[in-house]
């Protein structure tokens, strides 16, 4: 039991993540590498706010929210915008966002030092209590909780909301998105926006879970990000937790029956076969081609 | 726009030009006149500044530490400069991290005349940019890498560093014999060299006091959520956990270990050795056990007034890192001084005879094999310091 | 300066190696970031087997390393290729990506290369060796881009399915572009460990993958010495703010970003794009003479393609239904019918796209079945335009239609890598008939320009020059009339005529029922994927099932239109009053001029 939930919080953590990652991609058809550095940013500065003015972490975490949507803006501005329209669009973002990551991370350095950093140890309330006897955290249930409401509420808001239909529209034809008199642009910078918001709080919630940030934090959760939304299929944000869950569990497992240094084999053998057997993962739609 | 961009494009190469127009005229420091001075030992006089360089990793995935080393430096040198006689001039480079780049910032260093290089901060860096400064016969300090076969790579090559050799079975040694411990749960990151050759060391240990491994787990140095592996550690019922692990591991995996309920000692060797720990961890800190170089507590006089001056200097404690930096510099001077000559070879001859050298470290001595040699502690965090276990 | 340098400057030998290895892929349009995974076990493998001492006393040990490490890249890239080359795009980056991670977690848990602590090297390369190298890579690439190889390579990049209908072998040729990477790769493997005297398995991280794929990018793929541009720029940076005096720290990360990023958003086409082009492959060789004598084609009269009963469904919705058809060399068979009908469909089918679920059919002496491959029928002799244009847009009108001679040249590759005579020859010759098609489309003054720049018309003329520069036996022209005006047509029908004359069969496929009434043989009319007419133009003119289809459907105005100009064959007060009473008023599109829109016309979309 304590295995399964070991796997299930682990899982919910790369969800987290991986939920704003796969928002960005699975409408704007856009790999934004920043991302990881968003998430670095929310928790450093989470920590700052929060150690040097006192303020208290319900108070922290709708800052980091605005900022983490600022800094989306900024990079849908910056680093994606100017290359609408050409044809290596998709190459130059990639790279153009890992300019920007990198432009993020030393400015960061820049502010808060290459320290570790945490929180202090009273930011959080340190509840612990037990299920059908395994050791829980209060943090741990509330990062499980948000991360499946926030799937369920952004699935809901891509289905059902005007914004949604926007988004949806221009994932299915940006073109045809202009024509019908959406602002494209503005809608793609909402989507960055809550992108990199909730990308940001992750970084908080990561933080509080495991007592440490520093400025490499984004980068290794971003490659087990990168595995999440591949096995959950591409844009899918339902595939994006219970991909985060699948990986979890299955690194938790692997630790325990395999031996842990064969951990992350485990997890890039299942994201190297899953993409064998069914390219366009568990809960992404085949993108067919016409002739 | 084509013509912005050819502006550009002109001012690149003009640029590339001036690299090229740079570099003749820097040439070899040392051959200057007044690198040798006279006198011996405190009475040295050396006219010109002795030309020192360091190359750590002030950016990227290490910066933490690079950035401790080169506040230490910086200070070592104010220091130093005010004892007179000899003076020194310090030169900072970053190899952010990545061992290419540590190579090409070797080569600047010794092309700009280095009398003797610091660093790099990263064992596996130093075993590509060592050669090189051997090659180029300049002698180089490390002050953090405790890798094996750092010093092996040639006779210019020396650390004040203590390997994890030095350190583990000591430590060991002192918790079997306090804390009567049986049977432990190693766990390290195998994925970094510092960290693995301090797990060998732990084996090695283990094995020679008789101490039973019941399981041996390995994680990541990138990892900070080691409750999975924490609570396989937990089952086999071990009296204590050995950690070969960083700082940025340390911190999380003892905060970890006490929030799921493991409160049997854990056991760590250099890594741990950060006054990080205490500050991160807090209360959960508490009765961890650290083998270090370098003991925050001890009463050496000029130990208490590096923590003082540094704690001044840079609003934050120092650790073992910016001591061990520290220390380096100590070691220099006196090989310096020794000779009184800022030249390559004299420093190097000077190195080779280090014998109890008083440093922040305590009384270091470089051994045949250019080794540190120097007591190593055996610390535990208690009421919210590191005190010497006993 | 060469000795405070002499690293820098082998490091961006090596890293521009490095680059070459991302864009061996990147040209065929392909994302790895396997490269560092490949480049490992080459550098760990041949730690096994490099000796001390020169093999047979005059082999120097670093040629054993190179040759065995690029045998491993080879190998390893090959067997790595077999599955993932079949995902495309940022599927193949992560399938490849997570390769990567995996070759380095098998690493550091052997105990032969000594885990995270590495493994020590002897120094073997120094800035000759790392030239050297350097500028036997990029000479093959250099000599690459020209061959039919790298025109190849550049089809499959801008447009895989076309690329597939030119006789092109695409998972060949991608898995021929993987291989080349991973020889490069496993080349950069080794040189960069004997050159640092040390490897550990974390040197060829996700990280360095992606500061490769940084550097080929930057550099660009347009030229092939965009790589060794990424790495002079990204190599000089860090040395160059040492030198303006910045100090060490977090500044320098920031300023070597936002350069990248300036790199990145300015310079489509990476620093490359600023070296102006030679534009040889560009100019027109109208010299007739130079055109090679070309295999005779079938015999007027010789039955080219023969169907029986052949169907497609999609999930129980019949696209064709039992369609029989036969096409014989030398004539013109127009294929007609109201928007949806399956014609689209049943060419996919006769070249080779799209297998039927029904029936047997044999095209050029291959039979249809699940496994006929497009591209075999293509180099059996059948070329195809494609409803929506498919063109190479990036590459110029002339290169195009090179392209489309991949079926009748030879691979140049070697020859041009050892400068052979025959090289010129064969590409003069291969231009030379390019040029002739080009001429004879009517495009010849616009050799030079970017098929994307060119007007709607004008593109689907080189459609037909790069489908005729195979020399092929049946041409299938999927609605070559659309957006042309009468005269553009007209001379069209001419073209076509004069096609079926030299012998070729063409089935066309067409909504401009005046122009198909003139131009063909014979017709037939499609409707709900079956036939419902068939004969010579006159009769299906005056077939009143005919115009009764086109009415029933009327989804559009080319159908619109079409009905129309059947209607005028036939009665035109029939016409009007069946139009009456399918609420259409053709009356009022008579004689408009409505030019259907290609790109809006999902006809036979599945």
């Amino acid at each position: 039991m304590q295995l399964f939930l070991d796997g299930i919080f682990l899982g919910s953590i790369y969800a987290l993540f991986a939920i704003g990652f796969t928002l960005v991609f699975g409408i704007l058809d856009r790999l934004n590498l920043a991302h990881a550095s968003v998430f670095t940013a929310g928790a450093l500065v989470g920590i700052e706010v929060v150690s040097r003015f006192g303020i208290s972490i319900w108070l922290a975490i709708p800052l980091v929210l605005v900022l983490g949507a600022l800094l989306g803006v900024l990079i849908e501005r910056i680093a994606f915008r100017p290359l609408a329209g050409r044809h290596d669009a998709h190459f130059a973002g990639l790279i153009s966002s890992i300019a920007f990551g990198a432009i993020i991370l030393s400015l960061l350095q820049a502010l808060f030092g290459a320290d570790t950093r945490r929180f202090p140890a009273d930011a959080f309330p340190q509840a612990r209590f037990e299920i059908l006897g395994a050791t829980v955290s209060l943090l741990q249930v509330i990062i499980l909780v948000i991360s499946v409401s926030l799937m369920v509420v952004l699935t809901w808001l891509v289905a059902k909301s005007k914004l949604g239909r926007g988004m949806r529209t221009i994932a299915e034809n940006p073109h045809a998105a202009a024509v019908l008199g959406l602002n494209v642009g503005r809608i793609s910078s909402t989507t960055f926006a809550i992108s990199s918001a909730l990308g940001a709080v992750a970084g908080v919630l990561f933080t509080l879970n495991v007592n440490a940030a520093q400025l490499g934090i984004g980068h290794a959760v971003e490659l087990k990000a990168l595995a999440v939304i591949v096995v959950g299929g591409m844009g899918s944000l339902p595939g994006a937790l219970v991909g985060g869950l699948i990986l979890g569990l299955s690194e938790v497992l692997a630790v325990n029956y395999i031996g842990s240094s064969w951990r992350d084999m485990v997890a890039f053998g299942l994201l190297f076969l899953i993409l064998i057997l069914r390219p366009q993962g568990l809960f992404g739609a085949r993108k067919t081609r016409e002739v | 726009m084509r013509k912005k961009l050819f502006s550009a494009a002109v001012c690149g190469s003009a640029l590339l030009l001036a690299i090229t127009g740079c570099s003749t005229t820097s040439g070899n420091g040392t051959k200057d006149d007044g690198a040798t001075g006279s006198g011996t030992g405190a009475d040295c006089v050396i006219k010109s500044a002795v030309p020192i360089s360091a190359a750590f990793s002030l950016t990227g995935a290490a910066a933490q530490y690079g950035a401790s080393q080169k506040n230490a430096l910086e200070l070592a040198v104010e220091d130093l400069n005010k004892v007179g006689g000899v003076t020194y001039e310090l030169t900072v480079e970053d190899d952010a991290t990545d061992p290419k780049q540590a190579i090409q910032v070797f080569d600047t260093l010794i092309a700009s005349g280095a009398a003797v290089i610091i660093g790099p901060t990263l064992s596996n860096t130093a075993k590509q940019t060592n050669p090189i400064a051997q090659d180029a016969k300049v002698p180089v300090l490390g002050v953090s890498n405790t890798a094996a076969g750092i010093t092996e790579i040639g006779d210019y090559i020396f650390r004040d560093s203590l390997t994890e050799d030095a350190v583990i079975p000591q430590t060991i040694k002192a918790a079997v014999e306090t804390l009567d411990v049986k049977k432990v749960v190693v766990m390290y990151s195998n994925d970094d060299a510092f960290t693995e050759s301090g797990y060998q060391a732990f084996a090695a240990a283990l094995k020679d006091e008789g101490v039973d491994i019941a399981d041996t787990l390995t994680f990541s140095k990138a990892d900070t959520d080691f409750r999975a592996l924490l609570n396989k550690a937990k089952k086999s019922d071990a009296d204590a956990i050995v950690v070969s692990g960083l700082i940025d591991a340390a911190v999380p995996l003892v905060t970890q270990a006490r929030e799921i309920g493991i409160d049997t000692p854990i056991i760590g060797g250099n890594g741990f050795n950060s006054p990080a720990l205490i500050k991160g961890a807090g209360k959960a800190a508490e009765g961890v056990i650290v083998g270090a170089a370098w003991n925050s507590a001890s009463d050496n006089e000029q130990n208490v007034k590096f923590i003082e001056d540094y704690t001044a200097k840079f609003d934050a404690a120092p650790d073992q890192f910016s001591a061990q930096a520290y220390a380096g510099l100590q070691i220099i001077d006196h090989a310096v001084r020794a000779e009184c000559s800022a030249e390559r070879e004299a420093i190097k001859a000077g190195l080779g005879d280090i014998t109890d050298v008083p440093t922040v470290l305590g009384d270091v001595s470089l051994n045949e094999n250019r080794d540190a040699v120097h007591d190593a502690l055996v610390q535990v965090v208690k009421d919210g310091k590191f005190a010497i276990l006993e | 300066m060469l000795v405070e340098y002499s690293s820098l400057i082998t490091l961006i030998a090596l890293t521009a190696i490095l680059a070459f290895s991302f864009y061996a892929v990147l040209i065929a349009g392909q994302l790895s970031l396997a490269q560092l995974g490949l480049a490992s076990l080459a550098a760990f493998t041949s730690s096994l087997v490099v000796p001390d001492e020169p093999l047979f006393g005059f082999i120097p040990p670093l040629a054993v390393g190179i040759v065995f490490g690029m045998c491993v890249g080879i190998l390893a890239a090959f067997i790595l290729g077999l599955p993932v080359i079949r995902l495309r795009g940022v599927f193949l980056a992560i399938a490849t990506l997570a390769f990567g991670e995996m070759v380095r977690i098998f690493l550091i848990n052997q105990t032969w290369t000594n885990g995270a602590q590495g493994l020590g090297f002897p120094k073997l390369v120094g800035i000759e060796v790392a030239w050297i190298a350097l500028i036997v890579v990029a000479y093959w690439f250099w000599r690459l881009s020209g061959s039919r190889m790298g025109r190849a390579f550049a089809a499959i990049r801008e447009d895989e399915l076309a690329a597939t209908t030119m006789g092109i072998n695409v998972a060949r040729y991608r898995m021929a572009s993987f291989v080349i990477a991973g020889a490069v790769a496993g080349l950069y493997g080794v040189l960069l460990a004997y050159f640092s005297r040390f490897a550990d398995p974390n040197e060829f991280s996700f990280t360095a993958a992606v500061d490769g794929l940084v550097t080929a990018v930057v550099g660009g793929v347009t030229l092939f010495v965009g790589p060794l541009l990424g790495s002079v720029f990204l190599s000089v940076l860090p040395e160059l703010q040492r030198l303006l005096g910045i100090n060490a720290g977090w500044i320098r990360p920031t300023i070597s970003g936002v350069l990248l990023l300036v790199v990145i958003l300015f310079l489509p086409g990476g620093l490359s794009g600023l070296i102006p082009r030679r534009k040889s492959a560009k100019r027109l060789v109208a010299n007739p003479a130079l055109r090679p004598d070309l295999p005779a084609l079938p015999a007027p009269g010789t039955e080219l393609v023969s169907l029986q009963g052949i169907g497609k469904s999609y999930g129980g919705v019949h696209a064709v239904r039992s369609v029989d058809l036969s096409v014989q060399a030398g004539e013109v068979l127009g294929l007609i019918g109201p928007n949806g009908a399956g014609k689209t469909t049943l060419v996919n089918m006769v070249t080779g796209l799209t297998p039927p679920s029904t029936g047997t059919g044999v095209v050029l002496g291959a039979a249809l079945t699940a496994g006929t491959k497009a591209h075999r029928l293509a180099q059996s002799g059948v070329a195809r335009t494609f409803q929506q244009i498919k063109l190479f847009n990036r590459l110029s009108a002339l290169e195009n239609v090179l392209v489309g001679g991949y079926r009748i040249t030879h691979d140049t590759l070697l020859r041009r890598l050892l400068f052979l005579p025959s090289a010129r020859r064969f590409e003069r010759e291969a231009v030379a008939m390019a040029s002739a098609q080009l001429i004879r489309v009517g495009l010849g003054d616009k050799a030079a320009n970017a098929a994307g720049d060119l007007s709607y018309g004008d593109q689907r003329r080189l459609e037909i020059a790069r489908a005729l520069a195979s020399h092929p036996s049946l041409l299938v022209l999927d609605e070559p009339a659309a957006g042309m005006n009468h005269v553009e047509a007209g001379r069209l029908s001419e073209l076509i005529r004069s096609l079926a004359a030299d012998g070729i069969a063409v089935l066309v496929i067409e909504h401009n029922v005046r122009m198909m009434l003139a131009t063909c043989d014979r017709i037939m009319v499609l409707n709900f994927g079956e036939v419902i007419a068939s004969g010579k133009p006159a009769d299906i003119a005056r077939d009143p099932k005919v115009l009764e289809a086109y009415l029933g459907s009327a989804g559009n105005d080319a159908d619109v239109e079409a009905a129309s100009v059947l209607a005028a064959e036939n009665l035109a007060e029939v016409a009007v009053e069946l139009a009456r009473e399918h609420e259409q008023g053709p009356d009022a599109v008579i004689g408009d001029d409505a030019e259907p829109n290609g790109a809006a016309e999902p006809e036979d979309k599945r």
